[in-house]
């Protein structure tokens, strides 16, 4: 059986959401690096493995799989025991439902400011849009108003248990952070505690703490 | 007790659900929230959904929200025998399914709805069009039906052989480009439009496309 491959970038937005997932699961993994500065992921030979020219997309023994939230869902029903996706019918619809709001509400905008703020923290020669972060900061606030009510009854998004739908969150949901201080920031207002802490809950995860360096080959744990 | 949809029976996000309970042949009771006056944000609505959109649903005291989920949902609990969602011990047909969900969610929804908007809601209510948006909106979506061409030359349906609900996840905002702004994105691609003629001409889609 060979190590599954994760074909993306180091510090790349979405091959970080992946590997904080094979990191959950402790599964072993090859980065191979894309090499996007010159334009590799619109390569014909790339198109023909992920036609949308992203990164990143997973080669795990032959299976080529694409789309981060796929990915993640491919792994996690690989490996039930850790329960990143309940089985039970109910639960099962609940969790449809978080993992849909952090698509649906989340990640718009969150992607849009987050990606923007993490080219300017990283120095990457990007330009950025100062409305475009704005802009999508204050929907994003609106939506985390919603979260909050959600988040005051239940410990996280589809329950009382930590899912697939909760991880999704990350890495937008640190890089929108950076628009704010430790202390005060989208993620982590004293308007909105429980949002507050259940974010606190996600960031001090050895999955998340494990490639703030950004993402490298793992294959022991 | 029946399956209650809390929505507006022109809302795309309704009509989702409506399609999904005729496919599988559930009868649903449509409780109908009034968007025009505003009846998604009041606050015992918001109790249902806290976004404050439609539509929810409430299942004999089981209640949840965001279509998408509540169609999985249905599968789950109606859809006896049904490939609209693949079985999940078949772990391969499951990842293909998810990763035509998440294309279908992430590539296509967003420059769908917006497109419908400014072609065909501000029309309506007798605002602007914004050209320069109408044209980026225009090239972002073609270029990904491009994408939905090559991959429906080399198989049938978004996730593979079988017909699932990623395929018809896309009827709404299709059904509105296609045949209310009238644009040629689906007839101009001989596979794309192969596999909308399919998809749309279903007899639950055919229920609830102009009305859930």
């Amino acid at each position: 059986m060979a190590i599954l491959k994760l074909h993306g970038g180091k510090q790349a937005t979405c091959t970080r959401r992946v590997a904080t997932v094979l990191h959950e699961l402790q599964v072993p993994f090859e980065l191979i690096e894309v090499d996007v500065a010159n334009g590799a992921h619109k390569s014909p030979e790339y198109l023909k493995i992920q036609p949308f020219g992203q990164i990143p997309y997973i080669d795990d023994d032959g299976f080529l799989l694409y789309e981060t939230r796929a990915i993640c869902r491919y792994i996690a029903a690989k490996y039930p025991e850790y329960g990143l996706i309940p089985t039970e019918p109910k639960a099962n619809a609940l969790f449809e439902q978080a993992a849909s709001v952090e698509l649906t509400n989340f990640d718009p905008s969150a992607s849009k400011a987050g990606l923007q703020l993490w080219i300017r923290k990283m120095g990457y020669p990007f330009p950025t849009d100062d409305k475009i972060i704005a802009d999508n900061l204050e929907t994003l606030e609106k939506k985390l108003d919603a979260y909050e009510a959600i988040l005051s009854k239940q410990r996280y998004l589809a329950g009382e248990t930590i899912t697939l739908a909760d991880i999704f969150h990350l890495p937008y949901g640190v890089f929108v952070t950076y628009a704010g201080s430790e202390s005060d920031s989208v993620m982590n207002r004293a308007s909105r505690p429980n949002v507050a802490r259940w974010y606190k809950q996600l960031i001090s995860r050895p999955s998340w703490l494990a490639y703030l360096d950004g993402v490298t080959t793992t294959t022991a744990y | 007790m029946p399956f209650k949809i809390y929505g507006f029976p022109p809302s795309t996000c309704t009509r989702r659900v409506a399609l999904v309970c005729k496919e599988l042949n559930v009868p649903y009771e449509l409780i109908p929230v009034n968007i025009p006056k505003g009846e998604h944000k009041a606050p015992e609505y918001l109790k249902r959904q806290p976004f404050g959109v439609v539509p929810a649903i409430d299942d004999d005291g089981f209640t949840m929200f965001e279509s998408r989920p509540v169609a999985r949902y249905l599968v789950a609990k109606y859809g006896k025998g049904s490939t609209l969602v693949p079985d999940p011990k078949d772990i391969i047909a499951t990842a293909k399914f998810e990763q035509a969900v998440s294309v279908e969610n992430n590539h296509f929804d967003e420059p769908a709805g917006e497109l419908f908007l400014q072609l065909v809601i501000k029309p309506m209510r007798g605002l602007p069009k914004d050209e320069e948006r109408v044209k980026a909106l225009l090239a972002t979506l073609n270029s990904k039906l491009d994408v939905y061409e090559m991959v429906l030359a080399k198989q049938p349906y978004l996730g593979g052989d079988i017909l699932t609900l990623a395929d018809l996840f896309h009827l709404p905002w299709l059904y509105g480009l296609t045949e209310k702004a009238k644009l040629d994105l689906v007839t101009s691609r001989p596979n794309v439009a192969r596999w909308y003629q399919e998809i749309s001409s279903r007899p639950a889609w055919q229920a609830v496309k102009d009305g859930a």
